[in-house]
């Protein structure tokens, strides 16, 4: 049965985003990810807002860099290790997971 | 903010008291009615859908509803967290259990206003005391983050020792709030049995601040005799030193509240705050949390107050303490003079010490404790 979420993996995939967190939207496009599980909650900038809403479990890191380098004009061509670091920060707080294979 | 952070709603306007100072009932611009389970859980599910972080119940007393685990499974499951005030007295074994269960308890405020039954059920009546002692104790045997409000008033204000000696000590509690009795509400009809005078009123501050020296971080207040000394406080040294204005002083900054948080009544009208029922804003699942946040006037006149010059108010006129004065609570304002856009007399530093009030012993009693603390 797929997809699963899991915020541990033998062989991570592509990242889910915990369907428990709750994204609130606020002013400028900033918003606050909340684990109401946990009452953890992380303020994030419009380029996060954006790498959360492609973590669909559909998209793999390469591919969510590329999009939001597209869409963001001052995102820097070498931000992929920045992305990687802040999804990894995620899944260490159990925000994001990732889908595992069948 | 698109959305408030917090909903405090008043689920029932029941309660099985009738303390003689209680700010809910004796309003005479509340309709107190329930709605049913139904209403509430239509609602709950816009919050949900509108990123509401967490969800404060209150009444009334919350816990005579027999549906209430209904309505928090409907918080539960739209992401949420909640937190309760209460009496505590109609607390039970299942009731505690199906709370910890669902793991998004975020606090239960159980009213304790002293430490015997004489003095508690003296504002609010026979058997409260025991009862919400039992219910203190079932939340505790269950691992639910219980907190006490002490409520401080004519008839307690002499135990405040006492009340915290048992509270800290002997019932092992991490720590309590206090607040006073204001003029809202039930209160406002027995005012003088009541409402302290100034001489209490300085005597609780003193004896708060010793005990919040002599049991750190473990007896904390937002509003009251304890907030007041401590506020008042910094406000004479800022005066006596000609310091620079406090970074909100000077305006009507006194409440944050309107920016992050709204209310619903128990008949499902939106209010800014529980402690003004009679703004009403709109009701709830005819208009949209969204646009009554965003778009009421109400809401955003109360917002405007901080931009409100305390120089352009004439209670402030010719005020030294004008540059480190919030203004205070806009419902208490409103309670004592009938209007928001003013500042409230009940915690002006000026006006207590105009009464008689003064902050001597306060001033002596800080340098000692500063004193000690340089020795140690």
């Amino acid at each position: 049965m797929l997809p699963l979420w899991r915020n541990m993996s033998k062989e991570p995939k592509n990242p889910v985003a915990n369907p428990l967190v709750v994204l609130r939207e606020e002013f400028d496009q900033w918003a606050v990810l909340f684990n109401p599980d946990t009452a953890a909650a992380v303020g994030i900038n419009p380029v996060g807002v954006a790498i959360w809403k492609l973590l669909d479990g559909q998209h793999s890191l390469d591919e969510i860099a590329k999009t939001v380098r597209d869409s963001f004009s001052d995102v820097p061509e070498d931000s992929f290790g920045d992305m990687k670091a802040f999804v990894s920060d995620l899944a260490s707080k159990g925000f994001v997971g990732y889908r595992l294979d069948e | 903010m698109k959305t408030p952070r917090r909903v405090d709603i008043e689920i029932t306007s029941r309660c099985n008291l009738r303390c003689r100072y209680c700010y809910f009932f004796d309003n005479p611009d509340s309709e107190y009615g329930d709605l049913p389970a139904a209403e509430w859980l239509k609602f709950i599910e816009e919050l949900g859908n509108c990123s509401v972080m967490t969800v404060c119940l209150l009444g009334g007393e919350p816990f005579i509803r027999n549906d209430l685990p209904q309505i928090i499974e409907g918080i539960v499951k739209n992401r949420m967290r909640f937190s309760i005030l209460t009496n505590g007295g109609l607390i039970d074994d299942d009731t505690a259990a199906f709370l910890k269960k669902t793991g998004r308890c975020d606090g239960i405020q159980v009213s304790v206003d002293g430490s015997t039954a004489e003095t508690h059920d003296s504002c609010r009546g026979e058997g409260s005391f025991e009862a919400a002692m039992h219910g203190i104790h079932l939340l505790r045997s269950h691992g639910l983050p219980v907190t006490v409000r002490v409520t401080l008033h004519r008839k307690n204000v002499k135990q405040i020792d006492n009340i915290a000696r048992f509270l800290l000590e002997e019932v092992g509690l991490p720590m309590f709030s206090t607040n006073a009795a204001g003029y809202l509400g039930a209160c406002k009809s027995s005012a003088s049995d009541i409402l302290l005078s100034t001489a209490e009123r300085r005597e609780a501050m003193l004896t708060l601040k010793r005990l919040s020296d002599a049991y750190p971080s473990r007896i904390t207040a937002l509003a009251g005799p304890l907030a007041d000394a401590r506020f008042w406080l910094r406000m004479e040294e800022a005066r006596s030193k000609s310091s620079p204005p406090f970074p909100n002083g000077g305006r009507l900054t006194g409440c944050g509240c309107s920016f992050e948080n709204i209310a619903v009544r128990s008949d499902g009208s939106y209010i800014p705050c529980n402690l003004l029922p009679h703004l009403a804003l709109g009701r709830i699942n005819r208009d949209p949390l969204g646009e009554v946040w965003i778009e009421n006037e109400i809401l955003n006149a109360l917002r405007g107050r901080s931009r409100i010059r305390l120089s352009d108010c004439e209670f402030c006129s010719d005020c030294d303490y004008i540059p480190y004065c919030t203004g205070n609570c806009p419902a208490i304002a409103y309670g004592m003079t009938g209007k928001i856009d003013q500042p409230g007399p009940d915690a002006c530093l000026r006006h207590f010490l105009a009464e008689g009030g003064d902050l001597g012993d306060l001033l002596k009693h800080d340098l000692s404790a500063e004193a000690d603390n340089h020795a140690e």
